[in-house]
């Protein structure tokens, strides 16, 4: 369904105000990149992790996962903010 | 839509695009950085070793992608 479609919530008859439109736009990117680092996470996670898939996630592997989980979110952090310190003014 | 409803709008694609560019850099960096630094299986936290792996790797990969960039413009002349 396209999301511009529905009646506007506000604004003038030739369609949505620019308010609605651009927070819109701003929640499909922000679901877009979420979508990918889900993605990433996942397949970063069962590399590590699961390095001889059995019958059933152990809890080792459980634990694992969980930690890469949390280390690669870190991670995310740390890159970010060694890349914006090193933007040009 | 008249000018100024239209300007509006460009402006703020124009930032979110800088902002989409940024977060795919970020997300590259660390897809490349974690895979050099995190060599182990990931712990509690991080020890210095890696957190510091993971700042150099970010700081040397933009450097070396403003290198090559000189290189090829000294290439072209």
């Amino acid at each position: 369904m396209d999301p511009f479609s529905s009646p506007p919530l506000s604004g003038s008859a030739e369609g949505p105000s620019n308010e609605v439109v651009m927070d819109k736009v701003k929640q499909q990117l922000a679901q877009a990149y979420a979508e990918e680092f889900f993605r990433t996470v996942r397949d970063k996670c069962f590399t590590k992790c699961v390095t001889k898939p059995s019958t059933s996630l152990s809890g080792s592997e459980s634990s694992c996962i969980s930690r890469c989980v949390e280390r690669y979110i870190e991670a995310t952090g740390i890159i970010s903010r060694a890349v914006i310190t090193s933007l040009p003014r | 839509m008249d000018a100024s409803h239209a300007s509006e709008l460009q402006y703020f694609l124009e930032q979110e695009k800088q902002k989409a560019v940024l977060n795919e850099l970020v997300g590259k960096l660390t897809d490349v950085c974690w895979d050099k630094c995190i060599t182990g299986t990931p712990g509690s936290k991080f020890s210095s070793g890696e957190s510091s792996c993971l700042t150099n790797c970010a700081q040397r990969f933009l450097e070396t992608s403003s290198l090559i960039l000189r290189r090829f413009q000294s290439l072209q002349q």
